[in-house]
């Protein structure tokens, strides 16, 4: 599924470029979940940016963070993708996610479809074999536990928690017991 | 009017630190004075404009009436009048100023946010928020021609929208916003400030007894590094404004009841930052916050 924010902005009347305040990001993420009731289980839900140039805490918080725990949930899983970020956009976005890590024993990331400024498609404090991982499932679009040892150089089990732990964050997916694909 | 119904107000209106001098006169202030006199006052900038404002309020709240200035030097005048002051009608004043001798509201002047009055209520709030930076994307490349790096603009977006939401959500008052860009000696400074008399960060994170600190200040400068809020699990935005005031290597400077915390960024080395606390100061309440960047 495909969500606009520029054009739901426009529907609920409010001026763009920047999306700010918890109030909006609240609305916002309420209109979405309400679009979801549409989505299939493992659907990636893809939110396009273009034309918005800031985002802030608030909003984040009240949007992205909120559809990332629920995206998380074993009830309905599904996953997140953004387009179209702005620079400021994802610097937001990346120090919302790194001070949430930083005070938490949980990590934050969401998966992007063009390129960061860390080189990578992908927001979010991610460990270097963990960034591998998924420049690797991006290029192959597929790969087994096997294959993924291989490039990487790590056993078998430290694979398999690290894999888990994308799926679990929703950065990547998971095809059966040991095949993943990217988002 | 008898002899201690005027305070002389000192000159220490060009700095957050300087205007410490004249809290420490608000008790005086509140138990007597009629009138302010503003003879000696050379140079005022935003956080002590502001906070001028926010003292003025409070003595009026707490006697009903209002102070009134005297002795305003012309060019005080006119750069208060400049920034709207008077609008707020805190403070009284008989002298006026002719037509003449106004700023002038040109392109030469777009340099400055002026005055923006931060409504406690969230649906309003909004809506001025919504204002201000639609006015500060207007003037930004007047008021940050010194700084233009790719994406200050949309920093300074954050910043404005992050501190002014923090007026509504925690400090049960509301709170004023303005900005400029000015010359102190051969430095260019701009700073923004952001001040509200509400019940300060301390009575803010009064329910949340699983933030232990030792101090004000300590607590300050919790909420300036941890992501951490009064009213929920987690809270960003000042740990975002202090990111992003690193990222641009300026300084922040936070007051609140008896205490400050002033984060300095060094302009040339990364990741070096300063950090003052300091505690026992003269009461004043709310939360008043400058972020000062210097070319």
């Amino acid at each position: 599924m495909i969500v606009s924010l520029k054009k739901m902005t426009g529907e609920l009347k409010i001026e763009v470029p920047d999306l700010i305040t918890r109030q909006l990001g609240r609305v916002m993420s309420d209109t979405i979940i309400e679009k979801m009731k549409s989505m299939h289980e493992g659907e990636t839900l893809l939110l396009d940016f273009d034309g918005i140039e800031v985002v802030d805490s608030s909003f984040i918080d009240e949007l992205i963070i909120k559809l990332l725990l629920l995206s998380r949930s074993s009830m309905f899983p599904f996953f997140i993708k953004l387009k179209n970020i702005s620079n400021a956009v994802e610097i937001n976005i990346d120090l919302v996610f790194n001070s949430y890590s930083s005070f938490n024993r949980d990590r934050m990331a969401v998966v992007t479809e063009g390129l960061c400024r860390n080189n990578c498609y992908y927001i979010g404090p991610l460990s270097e074999i963990e960034r591998d991982i998924l420049g690797y499932l991006r290029i192959n679009k597929s790969a087994s536990l096997d294959d993924l040892c291989r490039f990487t150089g790590a056993g078998e089990e430290e694979m398999r928690r690290t894999a888990d732990e994308l799926f679990s964050m929703r950065v990547i997916r998971r095809d059966g017991d040991t095949q993943y694909v990217p988002v | 009017m008898d002899s201690g119904a005027i305070v002389v107000l000192p000159d220490r209106f060009r700095d957050p630190n300087y205007f410490e001098d004249v809290i420490d006169l608000k008790e005086g202030i509140f138990a007597r004075a009629k009138a302010l006199d503003c003879s000696r006052i050379s140079f005022i900038e935003p956080y002590s404009m502001i906070s001028l404002i926010l003292l003025g309020k409070a003595c009026l709240r707490s006697r009903g009436e209002r102070l009134k200035l005297v002795n305003i030097p012309i060019p005080v005048h006119q750069y208060l009048d400049r920034m709207d002051f008077f609008e707020g009608g805190v403070f009284m004043t008989d002298e006026t100023l002719s037509e003449k001798m106004l700023y002038r509201r040109s392109a030469f002047s777009r340099s400055v946010i002026e005055i923006t009055e931060i409504p406690n209520k969230e649906r309003e709030s909004i809506q001025v928020i919504r204002k201000v930076i639609a006015l500060f994307r207007k003037r930004s490349t007047h008021i940050l021609k010194y700084w233009m790096t790719p994406n200050i603009i949309e920093y300074f977006v954050t910043v404005i929208s992050e501190l002014c939401q923090n007026i509504y959500e925690h400090s049960m008052d509301s709170g004023y916003l303005a900005m400029q860009t000015y010359m102190m000696g051969k430095e260019n400074i701009v700073r923004l400030v952001i001040s509200d008399s509400g019940i300060g960060i301390r009575k803010s994170f009064e329910q949340r007894q699983d933030i232990r600190y030792g101090s004000v200040a300590e607590l300050i400068e919790k909420s300036i590094t941890l992501p951490i809020s009064s009213k929920r699990e987690f809270g960003y935005g000042l740990c975002q404004v202090n990111s992003i005031v690193k990222m641009l290597k300026g300084i922040i400077f936070i007051r609140s009841e008896n205490a400050y915390v002033t984060s300095l960024y060094h302009k040339k080395m990364q990741d070096s930052a300063v950090m003052f606390l300091k505690n026992d100061l003269s009461s004043f309440n709310g939360t008043q916050i400058s972020i000062t960047l210097s070319s």
